[in-house]
């Protein structure tokens, strides 16, 4: 990123849980990337997400508003006007629906979500994360979720996606809530190519890419690679 | 004296207004926001009655009791909420201009007391209905599904338009985040039986129209169990004998206390409101500590108590043979944490302190109309498809002032079944068309979730053949929370839905 541009950071507040439940981002990392933000010389950095459970509790239990503020973020609640009807004109089932416009008008877009098990995408990773910047009637986009997923990404590309996985959710996601589901993997996935930083985490829970519904139709539909071996990727070991 | 009095209000009302704000998530606080209703002897004494227990909670109320007999009705004059908004909406209204020295008549004096007396003998029936006379539990109920509604609805709405024109958008928001952390809801508040609850409180302010406090003088029981207590107060009120019978400490008489003889006032009236030391032109009157010299006749006649107790026994009759199928029964979800339904109704003023906390949280929680009858009309039930029970919230425990709903500590609260989930295969999409879904199970909070799903081939109605999730209830890990049914993506009726099977109360 530049120096002056607004910075919109999207991480995991969806669930009145706390951090060691790994259902919400690491607050640590969040306030982590807030921070390398502002160090390079962002005009503004922002956080928010639309919550499932109450936000306010969401935002509180998460640790994410805390960390945030104190590394110098404004964290923001969703305000309903803000949603701005955005057209997808390559969807193949969603047509148009509303995203949130701080997302959309930020400069830098950093999705940050957190790797956990989930019913219905398999593992909630960054694509499944874009829901926290949509409105409307979330509940529709359970139906066909593999082709809408990848329509709703086609809507926005995040700038820089970071999975956190420090810990991970091995069962019972995305609400969690037993310890004993909760594996530290002490790991962060971070990249440009949305459907390369999913593949890659997929791994993670022992699941071939190559069996997921969403990352197929996205590489088909050209928003990424998921082949792995075609992918730049440079592992750093920071256990020294 | 008056000053005093006025600044005495304001307090209390101030009081009131900001314990009613404080209950809210996250509700850290050093004063209950049930204080009031603790303090109102008339809840304390029916609910005793109705539940043959002493409860602990509504203690307070005895010390107002107790200083009422050396004091009198203070508590009527000096603070109470409902008191005070009578007064000040009585000075918006015009009433019918009288002769001079035209006494205003006293004729439904009587009925306050023939109100406590139906109200306490229905209640040594066991049949509560305190609730719908008791001032404070009136004006709560009205504050939280009336009130406060409006008065979100037009600032959100102020908010809403400010946050259209785009101006001053960090400030306007800066604004917003602190009014959503104090005075303001995190979403519109929308009550079911607000308009009845509505026509109860502007009725009880329009008779405004035909007296000053006529409320207080003809109708409160709270008032008139009040009066009783002052019939032999300490503090009198004193004329001494530069008097002129001019008569408008008379007229002035926030009670019609004030006998034709100016220097006599009835002390089961009175609420030493001091208009009248104020209005005396020769400061004749005074109040002080000394001898009893005023009338203090109970204005209640045998006839009148008899019919009174007739009426309290009939409503006992209709409270215990209003029927209600099971279909109605099934679905009175209770808030988590309440005792056995019959102690339940018997102990639940419907002041709706815990509805409004949890319209702060999960907003399952809202005022029933027939679904247990006519006896519980206006208890608090759960409706999932406008809200849930928040896994990690135990508020309504807390604010409940009679303990209807027992303050549970929260791995309790976690475990405690309000009822259970039942999938609607009719409705629910992987089992009526073989379709994926599974918000509801993506939603269940339980560590273990209580929906589960098995993996099968089925066929779709358009004939191809493909892998569903069909998702269960884990009836054993279920607690009946509710989100499944709030979280549901079906059009109008849930796939699923809770009643209050297997809903374990709590045995006091």
């Amino acid at each position: 990123m530049k120096k002056g541009q607004t910075v919109l950071i999207k991480p995991n507040i969806g669930w009145d849980r706390l951090p060691e439940q790994a259902a919400n981002t690491n607050p640590d990392e969040v306030a982590q990337v807030v921070k390398m933000c502002k160090e390079a010389g962002a005009k503004r950095v922002r956080v928010l997400d639309r919550t499932c459970n109450q936000a306010r509790r969401c935002y509180k239990r998460s640790g994410i508003e805390a960390a945030s503020k104190k590394a110098g973020a404004e964290v923001r609640h969703i305000v309903k006007s803000r949603f701005k009807s955005v057209s997808i004109p390559n969807g193949e089932l969603v047509k148009s629906w509303p995203f949130y416009r701080d997302a959309l008008e930020a400069d830098v877009f950093i999705n940050m979500p957190i790797a956990k098990d989930h019913s219905i995408s398999r593992v909630t990773l960054g694509f499944k994360n874009i829901m926290g910047i949509i409105g409307g009637d979330r509940g529709q986009i359970h139906k066909n979720f593999m082709t809408k997923i990848v329509d709703l990404n086609l809507a926005i590309k995040p700038t820089l996606t970071i999975i956190d996985a420090y810990r991970v959710l091995l069962r019972n996601g995305p609400s969690g809530g037993n310890l004993a589901d909760v594996a530290e993997k002490k790991i962060v996935i971070a990249g440009t190519d949305p459907v390369a930083v999913d593949s890659y985490a997929m791994g993670l829970f022992d699941i071939d890419p190559g069996q997921v519904e969403y990352l197929k139709n996205a590489t088909r539909r050209g928003l990424g690679q998921m082949d792995l071996s075609k992918v730049k990727m440079k592992v750093v070991d920071l256990s020294a | 004296m008056r000053t005093a009095r006025r600044i005495s209000q304001i307090f209390f009302l101030l009081l009131f207004l900001f314990l009613f704000f404080q209950a809210r998530y996250p509700y850290e606080t050093w004063l209950p926001s049930d204080l009031f209703l603790r303090a109102s002897p008339l809840v304390a004494i029916a609910t005793i009655l109705a539940t043959r227990k002493v409860i602990a909670s509504v203690l307070i109320a005895f010390i107002i009791l107790l200083l009422t007999v050396p004091l009198g009705r203070f508590f009527c004059g000096w603070i109470c909420p409902l008191g005070t908004i009578i007064d000040g909406s009585d000075n918006l209204m015009k009433r019918k201009k009288r002769k001079p020295r035209q006494r205003e008549s006293t004729r439904f004096r009587s009925w306050k007391f023939a109100i406590l007396a139906a109200v306490l003998v229905a209640s040594l029936f066991s049949v509560q209905f305190i609730w719908f006379f008791d001032p404070i539990a009136l004006l709560t109920r009205t504050m939280t599904t009336v009130l406060y509604p409006v008065f979100s609805f037009l600032l959100l709405g102020l908010f809403n338009f400010s946050f259209s024109t785009g101006l001053f958008e960090d400030q306007v928001y800066s604004a917003y985040d602190m009014a959503q952390n104090t005075i303001l809801p995190i979403a519109q508040p929308m009550f079911f039986e607000a308009v009845l609850i509505s026509l109860v409180f502007i009725g009880i302010l329009s008779l405004g129209m035909v007296t000053r406090r006529f409320w207080c003088r003809n109708l409160c029981p709270l008032g008139a169990l009040l009066g009783l207590f002052s019939k032999f107060r300490l503090t009198k009120r004193y004329v001494n004998e530069t008097c002129n019978s001019c008569s408008i400490c008379q007229r002035e008489c926030k009670m019609n206390a004030i006998e034709d003889d100016y220097a006599v006032n009835n002390t089961v009236e009175c609420i030493e409101c001091m208009e009248c030391v104020s209005n005396c032109k020769p400061h004749s009157v005074s109040y002080k500590f000394g001898k009893n010299i005023g009338k203090n006749e109970i204005d209640l006649s045998k006839r009148r108590f008899i019919q009174a107790a007739a009426v309290g026994l009939a409503g006992v009759a209709i409270a215990k043979t209003s029927a209600v199928s099971r279909e109605e029964t099934g679905l009175a979800i209770r808030p988590p944490g309440a005792v056995k339904e019959d102690d339940f109704l018997d102990r639940c003023i419907r002041c709706q302190e815990c509805v409004r906390i949890c319209a702060t949280t999960g907003g399952c929680l809202q005022p029933s109309f027939l679904q247990s009858g006519w006896e519980g009309i206006w208890t608090p039930v759960a409706v999932p498809r406008l809200g849930y029970c928040e896994y990690n919230c135990n508020l309504c425990g807390q604010v409940c002032p009679t303990g209807a709903i027992q303050n549970l500590v929260m791995e309790k609260k976690q475990k405690l079944k309000m009822g259970i989930a039942y999938f609607d295969k009719s409705r629910c999409i992987p089992w009526y068309s073989q379709q994926d879904c599974l918000v509801c199970e993506e939603h269940c909070p339980t560590p273990d979730k209580a929906i589960k799903f098995d993996i099968r081939e089925a066929r779709t109605p358009e004939g191809t053949m493909r892998t569903v999730k069909f998702p269960y209830v884990d009836e054993e890990l279920c607690i009946g929370c509710g989100i499944c049914v709030t979280k549901c993506p079906v059009i109008g009726k849930a796939g699923i839905f809770v009643t209050n099977a297997r809903a374990e109360r709590i045995e006091v």
